[in-house]
This record gives structure tokens, sequence and C-alpha cells, in this order.
């Protein structure tokens, strides 16, 4: 009995503004203006409407189909400032009792790889977050731009979760198929392996009339998905949720395509829709499945290199978390806030240089120039914690 | 401008720089709208060469001649010819003929003399042999000898011949043709070898050298070593810049830390156009951060009072120095040794300078009045007017070295390309120049 398992990630960060060290330092140096016009926009063209339709196909389907989503806690909390009616439009998901919401770290951050201590804490603000708007406590767990190796899967598992999503890819499956779950090596973990092929084909090629297969029928996919019939368990669908309305804009087509997957997948006898949580009962772990690398969901290499690959991105790293121990350490919940949303993973994905290659101009999601400024920004907010907050001298080199 | 140009190697079958450099300046040449017949040693086949004539000294060619038509048209028509070998060009007098070779050999030693070295010539002790392998000295014969038979069924302007390997062929099709000879040096016997140099190639640069009719060399540095090595008149040499690293430029003006403060660097002339009071003003907000800096303004101009009196007035001339007017071998060492340039101009229709200061190894931030911050993606981009943000770029390219790292190597492709079309230019000047006499 195949499962299809849906999951869509929703995340926004809280942007910087342009900040300005030899003027007065204003007190908050996210920029308002920006980060509510992106939060009203995505969810006038995603948020509201693709939540409309999940909510009516739950209906339709009386609960055969169902999906998961992740939130980071920057998100929800940007939806509390910005945009309440988003955030009610996941809360009447949430009552469905169909919906699944994964754990995650609140600031959507990179602390896995440097701060258990941090990791942990980050996790378990998510985790009261999720408890307080939707209800759940999250049992499944998923790390930023889906981060994993087997020493997070050790973390993850040390901190109770029984499973986690990560990405199939190629050279850890080493030719087995993502189509099953597997388990951490020296753990009791079920991993969940994203099917990258399939997913990316609804969240990366859709509409891309380059694309042999364009345009993408819902009929067309489902024959693909029923061709696994016998020989895959679970089809692991994992996407951003702005994939709809944002990343394929509406007049693609891509509302109609989620709006009739669900009755051309349920045609063929077996197939069902099934939660994350859901998956981990009913199906058997096949076998030990190692991450010897970091893997993520990004680019093609499956790395972390759009976060920490170039020198900047690797010095912007080791200086916000050489704050970590002195800023937690003092009672000051707005300044350790602060800080926080500065570990959100967006601000390394900006001063990427991966795509800034000679001849290579990729459009990519960045409120910068580049990833100089991007830089160049970041560190002199860096500057202002440590200055406004740690109360540190100007950084003053005397000759 | 029909070119003649002779390589030792050729992308991807390359054990140096040379073969890259010619790739690139042909490529920028052809752009320049220069046709370019290039001869190496051997090809492959795989060569990207599209751009010119790539051949070796034993292809056979269906050559292009030169039809005048009624005055100062020229047509080129390919026609298929079989030529005798023969130093005699159909338009030129037996006057002219002998005129021009009187000149080259009174210019330089006699070609055979130069083959004679190649004939008993040793190379052992020579880090050459090393450096591009086998009998080099035969190699060298042999395209000599295959090249000047080719070049007699060739149409060409003028000579453009790459290091000393190439010089004995060249000479020779000079003293055939007629045809100015502009000789490129890319590195010289002293610098490869250093104190055990080859005596018999030093002389066959040397007569390269002082056989050509314009010369090219690739750095001041270089430069000023061909002048007090083979005495040849420094107006004969013309620079084109091949890119400097920092690391070759401080070994060779043994630089040294005397001062371990950043120099934060105005190069360019000081006047109102380059914008020079904006460095001074954002200097002033730096060193409100940190005093571990030097500003140095090389340069001369209108506003140069102006702005030392600005200095003085801001109190901060202790940071400042003003070296004065600089060039050559001395513009290059500020590029070398300096942390960072700044160039906020108010306008400018292009700008050289950031260039010339990243092939050095030096970031640049440039004010976006200038053409080159279009061409420049990655560089520190600021309105010449925004004082607060020339302030924190200065700051930020001080303190973070990941920030300089990124840039400089990820404008190392972006600079390549830029910087090949610079020297095409200049190269097409001499060719000119050469050309003209």
């Amino acid at each position: 009995m195949p499962s299809v398992c849906f999951y869509f990630q929703v995340h926004q960060p809280y942007r910087l503004r342009k900040l300005q060290p030899f003027a007065e330092s204003a007190s908050d140096p996210f920029c308002r203006e920006s980060n509510a016009g992106v939060m009203w926009k995505v969810a006038a063209k995603c948020y509201l409407p693709a939540n409309q339709r999940l909510l009516e196909l739950i209906h339709r389907y009386g609960g055969r189909f169902r999906v998961a989503f992740s939130l980071s806690g920057v998100a929800i909390q940007q939806m509390e400032e910005y945009a309440t009616e988003v955030l009610d439009s996941f809360k009447r998901l949430a009552d469905t009792g169909c919906v699944e919401f994964l754990a995650e770290t609140y600031y959507h951050s990179l602390s896995s790889l440097r701060d258990p201590v941090e990791f942990r804490a980050q996790v378990a603000l998510h985790t009261d977050a999720i408890q307080r708007h939707f209800g759940q406590t999250p049992r499944v767990f998923r790390n930023t731009e889906l981060i994993y190796d087997d020493r997070i899967g050790e973390l993850v598992s040390d901190m109770g979760y029984r499973a986690v999503l990560a990405e199939g890819a190629d050279d850890v499956l080493a030719g087995r198929s993502p189509n099953f779950l597997y388990r951490h090596p020296a753990r009791e973990l079920t991993i969940l392996a994203k099917n990258y092929r399939l997913s990316d084909d609804i969240a990366f090629r859709f509409s891309d009339r380059g694309w042999k297969e364009h345009p993408l029928t819902t009929s067309k996919f489902a024959r693909w998905l029923h061709a696994h019939s016998g020989s895959a368990e679970l089809i692991n669908l994992f996407m951003d949720y702005e994939t709809f309305g944002e990343h394929q804009w509406e007049d693609s087509g891509i509302f109609q395509f989620l709006d009739a997957l669900p009755h051309d997948v349920l045609s063929a006898r077996d197939w069902r829709f099934q939660l994350p949580s859901e998956v981990v009962r009913d199906l058997p772990a096949r076998e030990a499945l190692s991450y010897g690398r970091t893997t993520s969901w990004a680019d093609q290499e499956r790395d972390i290199t759009a976060w920490l690959g170039n020198r900047m991105q690797q010095e912007a790293f080791h200086a916000l978390h050489e704050l970590g121990p002195r800023l937690r350490e003092r009672n000051n919940p707005a300044a350790l806030a602060l800080w926080r949303k500065l570990s959100t993973s967006d601000h390394f994905y900006y001063m990427c240089t991966k795509w800034f290659a000679d001849g290579d101009v990729h459009a990519y999601f960045s409120p910068y120039e580049g990833p100089y400024d991007a830089f160049i920004n970041y560190m002199n907010a860096l500057d202002d914690v440590r200055e406004r907050i740690l109360g540190d001298l100007p950084a003053q080199e005397n000759a | 401008m029909n070119v003649l140009m002779l390589g030792w190697e050729y992308p991807p079958h390359i054990s140096g720089g040379l073969g890259t450099a010619c790739e690139g300046l042909t490529r920028a040449l052809a752009g320049e709208g220069v046709n370019v017949t290039f001869i190496v040693p051997r090809a492959f086949g795989d060569e990207e060469a599209g751009h010119m004539r790539l051949l070796t000294p034993d292809s056979v060619v269906a050559t292009t001649r030169r039809v005048e038509q009624s005055g100062e048209r020229h047509v080129r028509e390919p026609v298929e010819v079989i030529e005798v070998n023969s130093v005699l060009r159909p338009y030129q007098t037996p006057e002219q003929y002998l005129q021009s070779r009187s000149e080259f050999t009174q210019r330089s030693e006699p070609v055979s003399h130069v083959m004679e070295v190649l004939e008993h010539g040793s190379v052992a002790a020579s880090q050459a042999v090393a450096h591009y392998g086998g009998d080099l000295f035969s190699e060298v014969r042999r395209f000599a000898a295959l090249t000047s038979g080719l070049a007699q069924r060739l149409d060409f302007d003028v000579i453009h011949a790459h290091d000393w390997m190439t010089y004995p062929a060249a000479l020779q099709i000079r003293n055939a043709t007629g045809r100015p000879l502009v000789v490129h040096v890319h590195s010289l016997e002293f610098d490869r070898s250093g104190e055990h140099v080859n005596p018999d190639i030093h002389r066959i640069e040397g007569a390269g050298i002082r056989g050509a009719d314009r010369v090219i060399a690739v750095s001041h540095y270089t430069k000023g070593v061909i002048v007090r090595q083979h005495g040849v008149d420094p107006d004969k040499i013309k620079v084109v810049h091949n890119g400097v690293t920092r690391a070759e430029a401080a070994q060779r003006y043994h630089l040294h830390a005397d001062d371990d403060r950043p120099i934060v660097l105005f190069l360019g002339r000081i006047t109102y156009q380059k914008g020079p009071e904006f460095f001074v003003r954002a200097a002033a907000k730096v060193l409100t951060r940190t005093k571990n800096v030097r500003f140095v303004m090389a340069g001369s101009g209108d506003m140069l009072e102006h702005v030392k009196h600005m200095v003085r007035e801001l109190k901060v001339e202790q940071w400042f120095e003003f070296p004065g007017f600089v060039r050559g071998a001395e513009l290059e060492k500020w590029f070398s040794l300096a942390e960072c340039f700044v160039m906020p101009s108010r306008s400018e229709p292009f700008g050289i300078t950031p260039l010339e200061a990243l092939a050095c190894d030096t970031p640049v931030i440039v004010s976006r009045q200038s053409g080159v911050s279009e061409v420049l993606r990655h560089a520190l981009k600021t309105d010449y007017w925004d004082v607060d943000r020339i302030a924190q770029l200065m700051l930020a390219v001080i303190r973070h070295d990941s920030l300089c790292a990124d840039m400089l190597e990820m404008s190392s492709r972006e600079l390549l390309r830029l910087h090949w079309r610079a020297a095409a230019e200049k190269t097409s000047q001499v060719y000119q120049q050469a050309v003209a006499g």
C-alpha cells in the first residue's frame, strides 16, 4: 500500500535594514517595511490561496488527502506581526486533523552544524510555538534546508525524535531507492529520504517550457507515481510551500495541478496519502542509511556550500557563534532574540558567491545588490550587537 | 590589420602562462578587428582558435593575396598560390628592399649569428630546458627554418613574436619580407634562471629585442630589466600588462612590511573630477573607528593643495601620505602594497585604474558614476557623494580578509576578459606605430 508523503516548508527570514554604522543606530536592525511587504506579497500569491485550496481538498476527500508542514518560528512570528489572517488559515488546516506540523529550529538556523546547546534551545522554542498556535507537539524532525548527517541524526535522536527528514542524495543512497524508510546506523531514528526527482518535477520544472515533459499534467504525474507500485512503499515529495504561486506562478496552472492531483493519485487502488508520523508508525525501516557527509536539499551538490561555502560566510558564521555563549548567559530575552534572528540561514545564503560567477547571472532571492554588500551589512549588524548589547567598546584598533 | 603571430604553445597544450596569454590576447585582438595568423610548432586539433587562423610550420596554406584596386580600397580574396621561396615582394622596389635590409642589419646582429648560436649553443645548464622540455635549440631551429618558408606564402602587415623561442624565426621573416617586427617579452632568461642565465638564450633574447621595431613588455618591471640588460631605447618599449599577481609583485619589489598598517590608496589626478575630497572625508570617518591604517594619495593636480589643506583641517595628517605623481614601476608598487584602492570619481567615462589595481590583487571601491563600475561585478560600489558608505566599505576591506579574498577570487575570471580587452587595444596601437615606422 504505497503512500505519498507531502511536506511543505514555510519560512520567511527577518531581513536586515541597510545599516549605517556612521549614523545614529536605531534599535531595530530589521527592516519592517521589506519584511511586511514580502509577507503580504507571499500571503496573497501563495499562503492564502494555497491554504484555501488545501482546506477544500481535505474536506473533499474526507481525510484521505493529508499533508505535513514545517513552519519556521520566524515565519509564524511575522504572520503574527503582519498577516494574522495567514496564521488563522494555518490554524484552520491544523483543526482538520489531517495536517502534521514538523519540528525544526525556531530561527531556521544552521546551529546544528556548530552549537548543539543553541540548536536544542531553538528547537524547544519552535515546539512551544507549534503547541501554542496549532495544539500539536511535533514528533518528526526536519532540519533547516534538510541539512543532515549522522551526527545531526544523533543530536535529533537524543532529543527524543523517532524520525527525521533528509535529502535522498544519490551518493548517500548509493543505488538504493529513496522510496523506502531507512534508519540511522546507530540510533532508533527513522529516515524519510526525499525523492528529489519527483519533488523537483513540481518544485522546479513545473513551468519550465524547455523541459521535455512540459506541461506537467496531474494524470502524467500520477502515472509516474503509480509506476512505482510494487517497488515502493512511499514517495516523499518535499518542497517549499512557496512553490505554489510564488516560485511557480498562478498562471502556470500550479493551483489547478494541486487541486486535481489527489484525485489522480487516489484513482489507483492501494495508493494513499500519509503524514510522516503515520508512515513511521506503519512502515518498517528496512536498513541502515549512513550520511557520512552533510547533505541538504540545495543545488546540484546537495551540500551546505550555499550557506558556508566561501570565506565570508565562514567568517560571518564564526563571528555569530562567538557571541552565542555571552548572550545566553545574560538575562536579556530581547537581546538574545535579536541575536537569534541573525542566526537565520538566509543571511548566509545572501553572501553566497556560487551563482555570482562571471557571465552567470542567476536571479536569486536577496535583498542585497550582491554577496559583498550582504556580508558587510551582516557584519555591521554583529558589530551593533557587540557594542550596544554586550557593551563592547567600538572596535578601536590603535596603532 | 593583418598580423603574423609566432608563438610556442597554445591552450590546451600549455606548459606555462605563455599559451594562455596568447589565447587571451588573440581573442581580444579579434574583437578589435585584427586578423591574426598564429603559428605554433605543433597543433593537436582540439585548440579553440576559431577567432583566428592557427597554423603549424608545415601547414599547407591557401593564402590570401592583397589586390590593389583603384587607389585606397583593398579587397581580400582567397587565392590558391604556390610561391617561389623569395624575399622579394611584388610591390617592393629593389631600392626599398635594399634599404629595409640595411636598416635591419644596422640595428641588429645578422640573423646568421643568431642561427649560429642555435647551432652551437649549449642549453644544458639552462632552466629553460626543464621549463620547455626536449631538445629546445633544435626545436627552435626547426621552427625558424620552416616558419620563414611558410611566411613567404602569407599576407601580413606586421610580425608579432612571443618570447625568445620564436625570435630567430621572426628575425628571419622580418629579414625576408621587410615587414616590421614586434617582439613580446613575457619573461626573460634572467627571470627564469636568476644567477644561472644561459648566455645563448640571453643572446637570442637580446638579438630579438634589438632587432625588433617595437617591443611589448608585460610589466614596467620587465621593461626596466630589458633596458638595463639589453641596452635598448626605453621609448621603443610599450608596457602591456598581462596581469601580475600580488605575490609576484611583492617578490619583484622586495616589498617588506616596514609598516604593518594597511594602506588605503587613492591614485590618479587630484582634480575635481576624481572626487579626492570624498576620499579624505571618508578617511576621517574611518579614523574614528580605527587608527591602524594609512591613507596614500598618489597623484598631482590642481586640487592637491586644497586636499592637503583639508587633511590638516581635519587633523588627520599623521595618517596621510602624498607621494606625488607616480608611474611605471612606482605605480605597480603602490597598487601591490595597498589593501584597497578607492576611485571616488564624480564622472569617469571608463576608468582603467581599478583594473590595474585588481591585476595587482588589490580590491577596489569604485563610484557608480564610472563606466568601469558597469563591467565590474566583483567590486564594491558607491555613489561618490556617499561619504558614509565609502568609509563603511574602506573599513570592511581593512577588517575582513575574507571579503577581499572572495572578491579577488571571483574577479579573476571577469578581470581576465576585461584585462585582455585593454591589452588588445594597447597592442593595436603598437602595431600602428610599427607599421608607420
